[in-house]
């Protein structure tokens, strides 16, 4: 624990999300236990460790999807930007907006490229075709699809493979103009071609968002992460810079991990 | 060279047992087909049969189709049936237009809004509703819907045979169709995939908007699939709507408060007391009322296609 503090005190203004003993329960079961971290903004930020760890429950607290989910329970602050998301004054909707998230598998709406798009825009009251066709565009282009898709917009995106949906549920996230785009495995029910264009994409994106990737696979958090979050039967074990935490890990639990000792 | 003890005579079983179970789902496939086309062969012969010259009493088929009376009373009797064929699309869609926003609504109510500890009693109660049987359907129109209509008439200043009335018939059938849409509506709706809701929850859509843009469209399917069986039961429904239809001799009906006729209680009333043109007639309105079903069928799937803006190809 105390490694994460003196992370916390290396650079306190860039952080966009400060994460202060964070209590996750699922009715009795504690999924997450008394968790420190600060998410530093414009950079990506890696969650890895073992199936039922906690890192997928953290995830889901910052946009705050925990909440539908009957029987969890949450103490603790989460700021984002030093508002605490869990007032009871907070907008969820707006928080939504500002906090977008990919799914693991990819989950199009059973409609035409373009209005999947434009799907968070006009649940916010925005009908101006212009501005649709102009934010859709640019969403597209930034999610590297819009080459493949600009003849076929009117399509139904159930018709696109695998990896061009996650590319797209990347573009519906990015035209709401979100500040974070939180990931959970967002290639794991990809091939391997897929991925390699989601995570180049990812190298792009994270100039402009901050990024929070939930991943299975070691070797994604060590290409694509600036940092990344050990997790581990609800503890956060260790937080750091990438390569540090994969080279020199802290914690032989980590170190045990990592290597492939157990997984 | 395997070493496990792989008993050949067991997979030649196996493979006998596979070709007899691939005969056996053949054969049921071939029976459902021929009863299909059996039925067809046996309605669509006899009912034009008398149009053909040489039949007793023969009709003429353009007047049949395009006729506005059905006056068996009449010495020659006159049988046409377009003002029939028109009578009951207006009855079964507007049933159809009464009962499936309802039902839509009531499904969406029952899986997505209502606590959950109600959600199996409400859906018990739906399935009961789809099972009772249409002659109970029929003695609770004539005995209070009948009466409801007749009120209604005199409000407006009309007087109505009874209560029997095309208003009465489409109350009716919107009674009788809406756990036939609402249960099909219940299974589409239960089916889609949660990870859709919240992917538009996290896109920061309202769980209404959610429902209606996202939920919906994802089970739109299932929910046709529930206003076809619907509108086949509004068509096809005969003993209920006979006791509250009036049977009008001639039409078509678009006053709601007039009596009407249907196909179906053209074809039922008076079966077992007739015979030669009277009795072989009621045939042709069976493949009329084929037909009506099948363009009905066909016309749904058009706009099932085209609904949402999204094109399939």
């Amino acid at each position: 624990m105390q490694d994460t503090t003196a992370f916390l005190a290396a650079d306190p203004a860039g952080n966009i999300f400060e994460v202060a003993d964070l209590d996750v329960y699922y009715d009795k079961f504690q999924a997450l236990k008394k968790v420190t971290i600060d998410i530093p903004a414009n950079e990506v930020t890696a969650f890895i460790g073992p199936s039922g760890c906690g890192k997928s429950t953290l995830l889901r607290c910052f946009n705050r999807m925990n909440d539908l989910i009957e029987g969890c329970r949450i103490d603790g602050t989460i700021r984002m930007e030093g508002t605490d998301i869990y007032d009871r004054q907070t907008d969820v909707v707006k928080l939504r907006t500002e906090v977008g998230m990919v799914f693991q598998a990819p989950n199009p709406f059973p409609m035409s490229i373009f209005d999947n798009v434009a799907y968070g825009l006009r649940c916010q009251g925005i009908r101006d075709m212009k501005i649709l066709r102009r934010v859709v565009e640019e969403s597209l282009k930034k999610a590297a699809l819009w080459e493949e898709a600009k003849d076929h917009l009117h399509r139904n995106a159930l018709k696109l493979s695998g990896g061009q949906q996650q590319r797209l549920c990347i573009a519906r996230a990015i035209a709401l103009e979100p500040k974070v785009i939180l990931m959970d495995e967002p290639t794991s029910a990809l091939d391997p071609i897929a991925t390699a264009h989601i995570e180049d994409l990812i190298e792009d994106l994270k100039k402009q968002y901050t990024i929070i990737i939930v991943t299975h696979s070691m070797s994604q958090a060590a290409r694509i992460s600036d940092k990344t979050a050990f997790f581990l039967l609800g503890d956060l074990v260790e937080v750091g810079e990438t390569s540090e935490v994969f080279h020199v890990p802290r914690d032989t639990r980590t170190e045990d991990y990592i290597s492939g000792k157990f997984g | 060279m395997k070493t496990l003890p792989i008993r050949t005579s067991y997979l030649r079983r196996k493979k006998i047992i596979d070709l007899a179970a691939r005969a056996i789902f053949l054969l049921a496939g071939l029976i459902a087909a021929a009863m299909i086309v059996l039925i067809f062969v046996f309605v669509a012969g006899r009912g034009i049969q008398v149009f053909l010259p040489g039949y007793a009493n023969a009709q003429n088929l353009g007047e049949f189709l395009t006729g506005m009376r059905w006056r068996p009373d009449l010495s020659p009797p006159v049988y046409s049936v377009l003002f029939i064929v028109i009578n009951t699309v207006i009855t079964a869609f507007g049933a159809a237009v009464l009962a499936f926003p309802v039902s839509v609504m009531t499904a969406l109510f029952i899986v997505k809004v209502a606590p959950k500890s109600l959600r199996l009693f409400f859906t018990t109660v739906v399935e009961i509703l789809a099972a009772i049987p249409s002659v109970v359907y029929g003695v609770f129109a004539a005995g209070s819907i009948t009466r409801l209509v007749s009120g209604l008439a005199a409000a407006f200043g009309y007087t109505t045979y009874g209560g029997s009335s095309m208003l009465a018939v489409i109350l009716l059938l919107a009674i009788m169709i809406f756990p036939t849409i609402t249960s099909l509506a219940i299974v589409s709706i239960a089916s889609v995939d949660r990870n859709l809701e919240l992917g538009s929850l996290a896109l920061g859509a309202s769980q209404m908007e959610t429902n209606f843009k996202v939920v919906l469209s994802a089970a739109k399917s299932g929910i046709f699939a529930g206003l076809i069986l619907g509108l086949g039961r509004a068509f096809g429904e005969a003993t209920a709507v006979s006791m509250v239809a009036g049977n009008k001799m001639f039409g078509p009906t678009f006053n709601l408060f007039d009596t009407t006729r249907t196909l179906t209680t053209t074809m039922l009333s008076g079966l077992s007391e007739t015979a030669g043109v009277d009795y072989d007639i009621r045939f042709s309105i069976g493949v009329v009322l084929m037909i009506v079903i099948l363009i009905t069928n066909l016309l749904i799937r058009y706009v099932k296609k085209h609904i949402g803006g999204v094109t399939n190809e």
